[in-house]
C-alpha cells in the first residue's frame, strides 16, 4: 500500500494551516509557535546525522552559533544593501561557514563512534563558544546587533514565525528526499552496522561526511533566523548546552531515526515546557531531566515507537 | 626559571586533583561501559556534604573524608542498582542520556537546596604556605594533592590485590566469562558504581578546599573527567593519574603562556590529536566502544 501521496497532502495541509496561524493566534501562542517550528527544524537537521546515520551529536549548537555570528558579521559589512537582500546574504555566508567548518572537522571527528562522537561534538561546541567569546573580531562577549529585516507593515513576530516555518519545511523536504534515496539507505545501513555496510561496498566515510555537512549547514541556517529574531546575540544566547541536549530529546521523544519523530518531539517538548510548565521556571531543568529519565526507562522508541508497538500488538 | 618551575608545580598539583576527580568516571566506564554524565554531580555532592559536616562539627574538612565517602558509596550503590541497571544493556547512548537526566534533576535540586551562589570550604590552614627553592606551595593545595595521591594508591591496591578488586577487573575484561564463573555481575556493577561514587565524593572535598564551587560547575567536572580518561586510558587509576597530570600541566601552561581564556581550546585540540594517533589513551586497553 502506498501512503506517500496521502502523507504529502497531509503535510501540505498542515503547512497551510500553520502558515495561517499568526492571523488567528494570540501573540503568546505565536511565540510558542515560533519556538516549536525552530525546534522542529533543528531536530530534523540533527536527525539527518543523528537519527538516520546513528551518529548522535551532542554539540550541534556549534553550528547555530557559527551560523549566527558569521551571518551577523557579514551582514554588518554589507549594511548599505537593501533590507530585502540582507537575509539571503547572511544565509549564504552562514551556509558557507558551516559547510567549511563541518567538512574540516568531519574527518577526525567521524572516526569516533557512539558516545565518543557525542562528547567530542560537545567539545567542538564549547571550543567554538570560547573562541567566539575571546577573540574580539567575533564580538561574542560584547554582543552583535542584527539589522531589522521584517518588511514594513508586518508584525516582526509574525514575519519570523513564517520564516521559521519556511526553514522547517525546507529541512523536512531535504530530510524526506534523503530518507527515500540511495544515500538515505546507506545512512541507515551505517546506523545498523557500519562495518558490515562498509564491507558490502557502501561508501560509509563519504556518506557520513556528506550527512554531517548537510546537517551542519541546515542547522546553521536555522541559527541565522534565530539570531535575527533575537535582534542582538552574545555567545551565551546561541551556544547553549540546553539546545545541545534538546536536539537529542526531540528525537528520543518522537522516535529516533523516523522522519516525523523530531517534529513530534519538538512540538510536544516545547508545549510541555512553555505552556504547561510556563509558570514554573525554577522547575524547568528538573522537569526536563525527569522526562528524559522516564522516556529512557519506559519508552525508548519514543512516541512513534509506542504507536508502532500498538499496531503490531 | 622561577616562573616556569612555579607553573609546572601548580600544574602538577592541579593535575593530581583532576586525576582523583576522574578515576571514578574511568572505573565506571571501564567496567560498565557507561558514560556517567552525572559524575560531576557526585563530585559536587561530596563538596557540599563536606561543607555541611565540617561546619556542623567544626572539624577539618579532610577529616570528613570517611563519612562523605561512606554516604556516597551507599548513594552510588542504590543509583546503579535501581536506576542505571535498567539501561545498561541497551544502546550506550541510552544510559548516557539517563545519567544526564539525573544530572539535570539533581543540579536543579542543588540549586534549591544550596542556592546557585559560589561556596567554598576554608580549613584553618587556608593561608599558610611554604617555599621549596624558588617555588611557592600553599599548604591547602599540597594537602589536597597528598590526599588525592593516597586515595589513588589505595584504589589501585584495592583493584590489584583484594578478591573484590579481582572480580571487578575480571568483569571489566569479559563480562560473560565472569558471569559463567559465578560472578554476580549486577552486584559487581553496583559495587563498582559505589566505589566510583565514593571516590568522586572524596574528590569533591579536595576540590572544595582549593576552589570555590557552585551547582553550575557539574558540567565542567564531568567534561574534565572525560578528557582525563581519554588522555590516560580507561579503567585504571594509573591511566587516570597520567591523564590528570597531563591535563593539569597543559591547562596551567596555556593559561600562563597563551592566555587565561584558552585552556579549554588547547585541551580539546590535544584530545582530538590523541584520539587520532592513539585512540586507546596513553596507557590502557583499546576503547572497544569507540571504534
Amino acid at each position: 500500500m502506498n501512503r506517500t501521496p496521502a502523507l504529502i497532502a497531509l503535510v501540505i495541509a498542515a503547512a497551510v494551516l500553520l502558515a495561517a496561524g499568526p492571523m488567528v493566534l494570540p501573540p503568546f501562542y505565536v511565540r510558542v509557535g515560533q519556538l516549536m517550528l525552530y525546534s522542529a527544524g533543528l531536530g530534523l537537521a540533527w536527525g539527518i546525522l543523528g537519527g538516520f546515520a546513528g551518529y548522535a551529536s551532542f554539540g550541534h549548537a556549534a553550528f547555530i552559533g557559527v551560523g549566527a555570528f558569521i551571518a551577523g558579521l557579514v551582514e554588518n559589512q554589507f549594511s548599505t544593501l537593501p533590507t530585502a537582500l540582507l537575509l539571503p546574504v547572511g544565509l549564504l555566508a552562514a551556509a558557507a561557514a558551516c559547510a567549511i567548518l563541518s567538512a574540516l572537522i568531519a574527518y577526525p571527528i567521524l572516526r569516533l563512534r557512539g558516545t565518543f562522537f557525542a562528547i567530542a561534538m560537545l567539545g567542538v561546541s564549547h571550543v567554538c563558544a570560547e573562541v567566539t567569546n575571546n577573540i574580539d573580531f567575533f564580538q561574542g562577549s560584547m554582543g552583535l546587533n542584527f539589522p531589522p529585516i521584517a518588511p514594513a507593515g508586518m508584525d516582526p513576530a509574525n514575519f519570523f514565525y513564517e520564516l521559521y516555518l519556511a526553514g522547517a519545511l525546507l529541512i523536512l523536504l531535504t530530510a524526506w528526499q534523503i530518507k527515500r534515496s540511495r544515500f538515505g539507505a546507506g545512512l541507515l545501513s551505517i546506523r545498523e552496522d557500519e562495518d558490515t555496510a562498509r564491507m558490502l561496498g557502501v561508501p560509509t566515510e563519504r556518506y557520513k561526511r556528506t550527512a554531517f555537512v548537510i546537517s551542519a549547514v541546515l542547522t546553521g541556517l536555522m541559527g541565522v533566523i534565530y539570531a535575527h529574531s533575537l535582534g542582538y546575540i552574545t555567545t551565551d544566547s546561541v551556544y547553549r548546552d540546553d539546545t545541545n541536549l534538546s536536539l537529542i530529546v526531540y528525537s528520543l521523544l518522537g522516535g529516533m531515526g523516523t522522519l516525523f519523530g523530531p517534529v513530534i518531539g519538538a512540538f510536544l517538548l516545547v508545549f510541555i515546557t512553555q505552556v504547561i510548565l510556563g509558570r514554573l521556571l525554577d522547575f524547568h531543568l528538573f522537569a526536563t531531566g525527569l522526562l528524559l529519565v522516564l522516556l529512557i526507562l519506559a519508552a525508548p522508541g519514543g512516541v512513534s515507537g509506542l504507536l508502532k508497538r500498538r499496531k503490531t500488538a | 626559571m622561577g616562573l616556569i618551575a612555579q607553573t609546572l608545580a601548580d600544574g602538577l598539583v592541579l593535575g593530581g586533583i583532576y586525576a582523583l576527580a576522574a578515576v571514578g568516571f574511568s572505573l565506571i566506564f571501564g567496567v560498565l561501559h557507561v558514560i556517567n554524565l552525572s559524575h560531576g554531580i557526585l563530585v559536587l555532592m561530596g563538596a557540599y556534604l563536606a561543607l555541611i559536616f565540617s561546619e556542623a562539627l567544626h572539624i577539618d574538612p579532610l577529616l570528613c573524608l570517611p563519612a562523605v565517602m561512606a554516604v556516597l558509596f551507599c548513594v552510588g550503590y542504590c543509583y546503579q542498582r535501581y536506576l542505571i541497571q535498567h539501561a545498561v544493556d541497551r544502546a550506550s547512548i541510552n544510559s548516557m542520556l539517563l545519567t544526564f537526566g539525573v544530572a539535570l534533576m539533581l543540579q536543579n535540586a542543588m540549586i534549591w537546596l544550596f542556592s546557585p551562589d559560589m561556596k567554598s570550604i576554608t580549613p584553618s590552614y587556608a593561608f599558610a604556605s611554604f617555599k621549596l627553592g624558588p617555588v611557592n606551595f600553599d599548604a591547602v593545595r599540597v594537602s589536597a594533592l597528598i590526599a588525592s595521591l593516597v586515595l589513588l594508591s589505595l584504589l589501585a591496591a584495592f583493584l590489584r590485590y583484594s578478591p573484590m578488586g579481582r572480580v571487578i577487573r575480571a568483569t571489566a575484561q569479559q563480562t560473560l566469562a565472569a558471569r559463567l564463573c559465578g560472578v554476580n555481575v549486577r552486584h559487581v556493577y553496583a559495587l563498582t558504581f559505589a566505589v566510583s561514587a565514593a571516590f568522586a565524593g572524596a574528590a569533591g572535598i579536595v576540590i572544595g578546599i582549593i576552589l570555590p564551587f557552585s551547582p553550575n560547575d557539574e558540567g565542567t567536572w564531568t567534561l574534565n573527567a572525560f578528557v582525563v580518561v581519554v588522555l590516560g586510558g580507561v579503567g585504571s587509576p594509573a591511566g587516570a593519574l597520567i591523564g590528570g597530570l597531563l591535563l593539569g600541566l597543559v591547562s596551567t601552561l596555556t593559561a600562563q603562556y597563551v592566555g587565561p581564556a584558552f585552556p579549554n581550546v588547547t585541551m580539546f585540540l590535544l584530545l582530538v590529536i590523541l584520539l587520532l594517533i592513539r585512540p586507546q589513551g596513553l596507557l590502557g586497553n583499546a576503547f572497544s566502544a569507540s571504534r
